[in-house]
């Protein structure tokens, strides 16, 4: 079997010392950066890029993979110990989370968060082992429409599906677009609005943009309402944390079930970690035979949405590493950092880098296991962690920013790029304009422009190269469809309504 | 949110009509196919439809319908403002001030102004974030860092 042969390699690159230790450093830094309210995954992945800059890019990637999948184990801890959600997608955790731990069962929560984490994350990763390859090796027989196609798909899914107005999610996306723009055009080299700033010419840093967007805009959002942490007390020992055998009766279906619902949202542009543990917690509770009891501090209702946003973190690497499309924010910002290493995800990199694809894969297993041994006997640490109050944390998320962002390029311009961003950030979270469509605008300009510019030239200027062929075609309806999705459905409702309006 | 969107309408409309007019001094097309102006202008055609549509939809709301002030503390500016301040002076003076300096003090700032933390704690986590940045970034990771005039 290839598979086989193939993660056996990539298991020969994992294990190897400098590769554990990063991952390990990774996987720590992600539970940290879960565990830490005011910190999400985005900001973790964007201020911990530059710190992977004099690592080789497998190294580099394993660590920030570790990052992401260690955050979303991180989040749980938050949840049910002050019932602050660490990330949004720990948001569901906190109904029955938290409330395990006001009965006195916050160890058997925590424990069952870690272990259905474990599972759930592990089981996608075999199914990224399987999946992956052979849509990779469908991708690569895309031209430039199919790529432009699918960048649209992209882009449209992740609008439609962030906050509330899909208007702004739309403005949003297009508004990265517009700052790819910045810089020499990759075809013809003309220069564009760099107002004769040479450090404009390579384009906007895109680690400025998005420690701005992210990490800057967070700290000022957060400074408007100071944090309340009401700490559940519990003693914290590793035999407290083990759940009993109806815990696990009662969870194991869940579990099963949120992992396969979490790795296929994930692996969707667009829907990542928190809608699949809002998806699954509702799917748990349709199921269930005591619905009522959901919120009242069961542990389905801890095991359900942490499976499903572990399922997801991972189902998210199978477009990013196979086809280069990232489905949610903390993946643009992966893709940004892979292109910063010099790697461009996509269907060539399964045949040219199979060390480097392998080696992140297989590292995943590792990560999970290493997230288990590291959640269990230490949650009393990291719950600690939480008396950390979040006004000693700002300025030093500010000054890593800061630092960060200075050593991508040694320069401080992509310090002002970072100023301004974060400034745009606050007034965009101000005004519910959502970020991450802006920064997977960005990451993908290029590739859209590229894609769109050659498939404009092969076709002679004809749009309708996008609607012959038929993978792009496919692609490009879905993408019209999520635009329009809206539009159609409001107004078929208001035909509905309209004759029982009309009847009194 | 009324008011805002209508303003922020506005300003992005004037943005995406200048992004268009710039994008017109820029070749629309190459020898073969579209060239270096084609993206941003139909991408600042979008955005201006965009906007528009933004402005329209905030003008048709009711201004009865619960309209919430985008600051409606005004008292939390000061910490926003302040924040802001900090970060530009830190970058301002970086060059000259130098990096564990600049750092210490941009820290010390955030935490004992901003946050009103107690004078102890602001001087200790100035230190040692300052120091720690530099033995991460600078020793370890060997980024040259901004030094100061004194040479550290």
């Amino acid at each position: 079997m290839d598979v086989f042969q193939n993660i056996l390699m990539g298991f020969r690159v994992a294990l190897s010392f400098q590769n554990l230790l990063f991952c390990f450093v990774g996987v720590t830094l992600g539970t940290l950066i879960g565990v830490l309210p005011g910190i999400g995954p985005v900001t973790g992945v964007a201020i911990l890029i530059p710190i992977t800059f004099g690592l080789n890019p497998t190294t580099a990637i394993i660590t920030m993979a570790g990052v992401y999948y260690g955050a979303m184990y991180g989040g749980s801890t938050t949840s049910i110990l002050i019932n602050v959600p660490g990330e949004s997608s720990s948001v569901m955790t906190t109904l029955d989370g938290y409330q395990m731990a006001r009965k006195g069962r916050a160890g058997p929560a925590l424990g069952m968060a870690a272990f259905s984490s474990f599972m759930a994350g592990t089981l996608a990763v075999v199914l990224l082992t399987f999946i992956a390859p052979p849509l990779a090796s469908v991708a690569l027989s895309f031209g430039p429409p199919e790529y432009f196609a699918l960048t649209f798909m992209g882009l449209t899914l992740v609008t439609s599906l962030s906050g509330q107005s899909m208007l702004k999610g739309i403005m949003s996306g297009v508004f990265g677009l517009i700052v790819a723009c910045v810089g020499l055009d990759a075809i013809s080299g003309e220069e564009r609005f760099t107002f004769g700033n040479i450090y404009l010419l390579d384009g906007m840093g895109f680690i400025g943009v998005a420690v701005g967007l992210f990490a800057v805009a967070e700290v000022l959002v957060n400074l408007e309402e100071p944090m309340e942490q009401v700490f559940v007390q519990t003693a914290l020992s590793l035999r407290t944390l083990f759940p009993n055998l109806q815990d696990w009766k009662d969870s194991l279906g869940p579990i099963g079930r949120s992992s396969l619902l979490g790795f296929f949202i994930g692996v969707l542009p667009g829907a990542g970690a928190t809608i699949a543990s809002f998806m699954s917690y509702a799917m748990e509770k349709k199921l269930s035979k005591h619905p009522e009891k959901f919120g009242t501090g069961i542990i389905q209702g801890v095991a359900a949405p942490e499976g499903a946003n572990n399922a997801a973190a991972g189902g998210a690497m199978v477009p990013l590493l196979t086809l280069g499309i990232p489905g949610s924010g903390t993946t643009a910002v992966l893709l940004g950092a892979l292109l910063i290493h010099g790697l461009r995800p996509g269907p060539l990199l399964f045949q040219n880098n199979p060390d480097f694809v392998w080696g992140v894969i297989a590292s995943m297993y590792i990560g999970n296991v290493l997230l288990l041994v590291l959640n269990l006997p230490l949650v009393g640490i990291w719950a600690s962690m939480l008396r950390v109050p979040y006004r000693i944390l700002m300025p030093l998320i500010v000054t890593i920013s800061a630092v960060g962002v200075f050593a991508t390029d040694n320069n401080i311009f992509d310090m002002w790029v970072m100023f301004a961003f974060g400034i745009i950030g606050y007034l965009m979270r101000k005004l519910e304009f959502p970020a991450a469509p802006a920064v997977l605008g960005l990451v993908l300009g290029p590739l859209v422009e590229r894609s769109l510019r050659q498939s404009l030239t092969i076709s002679h200027g004809d749009l309708s190269i996008f609607f012959t062929r038929p993978i792009s075609a496919l692609l490009t309806i879905c993408a019209l469809l999520s635009l329009f999705a809206p539009v159609v459905r409001a107004v078929w409702q208001s035909r509905r309504m309209s004759p029982m309006e009309m009847k009194p | 949110m009324r008011r805002a969107d209508q303003v922020t309408g506005i300003i992005v409309l004037v943005f995406s009509l200048t992004l268009m007019e710039g994008s017109r001094r820029l070749p629309p097309s190459a020898t073969f196919g579209p060239g270096a102006g084609f993206l941003p202008f139909w991408l600042g055609a979008l955005m201006a439809v965009l906007s528009a549509l933004l402005l329209v939809k905030a003008c048709l709301q009711p201004v009865a319908s619960a309209d919430t002030a985008l600051f409606p503390n005004r008292r939390v500016l000061i910490p926003v403002g302040a924040t802001i301040g900090s970060l530009a002076a830190y970058i301002l003076v970086l060059d000259r001030l130098g990096f564990l300096l600049g750092t210490g003090l941009l820290t010390a700032f955030l935490l004992g102004v901003v946050e009103r933390e107690r004078w102890f704690t602001t001087v200790l986590v100035a230190v040692l974030n300052a120091v720690g940045l530099y033995v991460v970034f600078h020793l370890l990771l060997g980024v040259s860092l901004p030094k100061s005039v004194l040479g550290f």
